[in-house]
């Protein structure tokens, strides 16, 4: 291919080869980062929860204002989840204090020494005087789920009692204990006074998620704890777990079987775990998704004013690329010109957005603390528009392919 | 003379009608993506209270015990709220022209209407001076008296919506409501009340571009009545005693606390305060970690608890990274566009048309391809941000445009095109009379 006469012609005609060439920078650099948000964003919201079959969870929420007597509380916590256990179509129920992924409840620092300065790790706290195991569908790797009479029952008015055993996700675990494989029997602390609670660790799930779902590995710092409470805010949750398909019809059913049931002025609410996901990953989404529509505007831009500028050029050397043709070129040879023409112009504004777009991460990664763009990200990016360049070119250069040799001839 | 190229401009656009639809939705694509996402930016970043802001001030100690104490380092969420003993030392200071001290409640409201069920509000338990200092806007009645604050009364001030939704548009001052299980009197409902970003309501994961709190109740009355708190809360391992009154003499921090100064020239006073606070703290045997006791006036509030978080930035930046896109493309199709009239020039040029002219007429053309762009920017701007609204509630109080906004998109997208204008038209002005004509 005779790239010199190509060369020296653009050498001539500088203007519009600088412009193909910055916007195809530009659209590099922007579109190679916004791809590596969009892919990071996305395999955040991906992320498992840990729980079974998650669109067969839901949560019935109970606010009671007549909340009585420690042993009335405790009564209602059993009725409640008794009758909803009855319903036909319910597979499993349990109290808990919080659910995943729904950005509301508690975390603790837990010690493995006494008097220990800083905590081995801050873990989300999953209360529940039921099997969340079972609920949740929850997988254990080591030991086993809490036994009935494990399960204190607490006034937190009055009492502070705390559990003896727990349940470790692996993730905190692992943090809490680096260099160990088995965690069973070892011993936790809830603080680092001389009198904080100890706990036993009698089993360790594979993965649950904490209530708010952090991007960093501690996401997966989750606990359980058996425990029946009362007192504090009264807010009683259960989640329930439908046979599959039976979610939404016994959402409604639980609902009004809990209001039917007592006479108590109280609020009762329903959500689903598929709700929960979906708000905690909205924002995220919604960047995704502005991001989506960013790139493909830019690609049909850059596409658009390389469709412009070739067509400049065909109708600039249109008496030109007559006369190659009454010289002898054939079609292939003008069309091989400008697509080479291109080619050579996109190469350019690639190699010079790769530099844009590490320029626009450095700046991302320095004041926004996004992450360090993978160079897999700029390949893709250069292909994508090298592919771009020639696909935009090609109207045009087909158009300066079909001059007859006859135009040179018609006029001065 | 400009007439008559404005309607050679308008002309010219209908002549080549597949590159000049191509140039305007362009240039109303790259506006589009930068004004709605600047107006978004706008609104999280804006001042609630540009009057007063630079003398709102939030004290900042630190309690925790020296564990785990990093010298240096900035506060965390456990620091950003304070402990209902600092918090109560603090309301009875005198420091300042006011002081307010709250925390966000929540619960069920119980209709006297017979056609309504019980239903769950948000609210929050401030003192008095809450009102004054936020610029809360009454609509009826006004807030409670000062004994109240002092005697834990009973009285509420209710949110518009609320008031409608249990008494209809009637003033309901007087009357007396079901919430939290007790009933409380009116002294006042407030206006709408839509200032963004929410000033008492920075901390929190939604709150400043959350929707309105639904009912305001005095902050002694919530504590006396054990009103468990709506919001993070932060311990450390000290915390043995049970039940709300434990919490409350813990180390706990679960509260807001505002100072409002004279002017923002008394911030070295109240620092003074802070600083002698925290000494006569530490005789007691508290705020072992000696830290820097530090003051934020609401601006600097805002940016140290990250208002407006990194992925608005994000859309920010990107948006004019595109918008700049734009440009050059629009470079180029101007170019094209002009380049093929250079018979029109040289004969204009031949007639008498000095260069001036033609740069003018050139020029009033391009002018109107950013108008247009400008035109149509606007209404896709409108269009992205009732989209971006439809996303969540919070997006929705930000993103609506004001009118600098819409002045702003003029101005940028004419300018814009103007800019992008400048090059062609010059190309197209070094045309040669006699070569063109010679060449036909």
């Amino acid at each position: 291919m005779e790239i010199r006469p190509i060369l020296s012609a653009l050498m001539r005609s500088k203007t519009g080869a600088v412009l193909v060439a910055v916007q195809v920078a530009i659209s590099l650099a922007i579109l190679a980062n916004t791809l590596y948000i969009v892919n990071q964003r996305q395999a955040v919201a991906a992320r498992p929860t840990g729980v079974a079959a998650e669109n067969d969870i839901f949560y019935v929420s109970i606010q009671n204002m007549e909340r009585g007597s420690h042993e009335r509380q405790l009564a209602e916590q059993k009725r409640q989840a008794a009758l909803l256990r009855a319903l036909p179509g319910v597979m499993s129920v349990a109290q808990t204090s919080q659910a995943v992924l729904s950005r509301s409840g508690n975390f603790t620092s837990v010690y493995i020494k006494r008097d220990q300065a800083a905590p081995s790790a801050e873990v989300s706290t999953y209360f529940t005087p039921d099997s969340l195991v079972k609920t949740y569908g929850l997988q254990l790797v080591e030991g086993r789920d809490f036994r009935p009479d494990e399960v204190p029952e607490i006034n937190d008015d009055v009492d502070t009692t705390f559990p003896k055993v727990v349940i470790l996700t692996r993730a905190a675990a692992q943090q809490i204990w680096p260099d160990e494989t088995s965690f069973v029997g070892k011993t936790l602390y809830k603080g680092n006074g001389a009198d904080d609670p100890a706990l036993r660790v009698v089993g360790i799930v594979e993965r649950l998620q904490t209530q708010v779902g952090q991007v960093k590995p501690r996401g997966e710092h989750s606990v359980l704890l058996p425990a029946r409470l009362t007192g504090g805010r009264n807010l009683l949750l259960y989640a329930v777990r439908a046979e599959p398909g039976q979610r939404n019809r016994l959402m409604q059913e639980a609902e009004q079987a809990i209001r039917k049931s007592s006479t108590d002025r109280m609020l009762v609410s329903i959500d689903t775990l598929e709700q929960h996901r979906k708000e905690r990953y909205r924002a995220d989404q919604g960047l995704s998704w502005m991001l989506i529509a960013v790139s493909v505007l830019l690609l049909l831009i850059t596409a658009s004013g390389i469709v412009g500028i070739a067509s400049l050029w065909v109708t600039q050397r249109k008496k030109q690329i007559g006369v190659r043709r009454a010289l002898g070129a054939r079609r292939i040879d003008i069309l091989r010109y400008f697509l080479t023409e291109n080619f050579m112009i996109t190469t350019i504004g690639v190699a010079a957005g790769v530099l844009l777009a590490l320029g626009l991460n450095q700046l991302l990664v320095s004041q926004l603390e996004m992450a360090r763009l993978p160079p897999g990200y700029l390949l893709a990016g250069a292909v994508v528009f090298w592919l771009l360049g020639v696909g935009a070119v090609y109207g045009p250069a087909w158009r300066a392919a079909s001059i007859s040799p006859a135009t040179a001839t018609r006029s001065a | 003379m400009f007439d008559y190229y404005f309607k050679l401009g308008l002309r010219s656009l209908r002549r080549n009608r597949a590159l000049t639809a191509l140039m305007i939705l362009t240039l109303a694509v790259g506006v589009a993506a930068s004004v709605s996402t600047v107006t978004i930016l706008h609104a999280m970043s804006g001042d609630p209270l540009p009057h007063k802001s630079d003398r709102m001030f939030v004290p900042v100690i630190d309690i925790l015990p020296v564990q785990g104490y990093v010298p240096g380092e900035k506060p965390g969420f456990a620091q950003s709220q304070m402990s209902y003993i600092d918090a109560r030392n603090f309301m009875s200071s005198n420091v300042g022209v006011r002081r307010t001290v709250m925390y966000g409640v929540a619960g069920q409201v119980e209709p006297a209407r017979k056609d309504l069920g019980s239903f769950f509000a948000q609210g929050m338990a401030p003192t008095r001076d809450f009102f004054a200092m936020f610029d809360a806007p009454f609509l009826y009645g006004q807030p409670w008296r000062e004994e109240d604050d002092a005697s834990g009364a009973d009285v509420i001030v209710l949110s518009r919506a609320l008031a409608e939704k249990l008494v209809g548009t009637s003033n309901p001052v007087g009357q007396r409501v079901m919430v939290l299980g007790r009933p409380y009197l009116v002294t006042g409902v407030l206006a709408t009340w839509d200032v963004v970003p929410r000033p008492h309501h920075i901390i929190g994961s939604k709150g400043a571009f959350g929707a309105e709190d639904e009912f305001f109740i005095p902050f002694a009355s919530a504590i006396r009545h054990e009103t468990e708190h709506d919001g993070g809360m932060s311990c450390n391992g000290d915390n043995n005693v049970p039940g709300y009154q434990g919490m409350l003499k813990s180390g706990c921090t679960w509260l807001q606390f505002w100072f409002e100064m004279a002017s923002s020239g008394d911030r070295a006073q109240l620092q003074q305060y802070l600083d002698a606070y925290a000494g006569e703290q530490r005789k007691l045997g508290r705020m072992p970690r000696n830290a820097p006791n530090r003051l934020y006036d609401l601006n600097e509030w805002m940016s140290f608890l990250q208002v407006v978080d990194n992925d608005n930035k994000l859309a920010a930046w990107l948006a004019f990274g595109f918008l700049l896109l734009c440009l050059v493309n629009t470079v180029g199709l101007l170019l094209a566009k002009f380049s093929v009239r250079a018979t029109e020039v040289g004969i204009r040029r031949a007639l008498g048309a000095t260069r001036r002219d033609i740069f003018r007429q050139f020029l009033i053309e391009t002018a109107v391809i950013g108008l247009a762009g400008g035109v149509l920017g606007l209404l896709l701007a409108f269009a992205a941000l009732a989209v971006v609204s439809q996303q969540s509630a919070e997006l929705g109080t930000v993103a609506h445009m004001d009118i600098p906004m819409l002045l702003l998109t003029f101005a940028m997208s004419v300018t814009a095109a103007l800019l992008a204008g400048l090059l062609p038209t010059w190309r197209a002005c070094q045309v040669t009379p006699a070569i063109q004509l010679k060449s036909q």
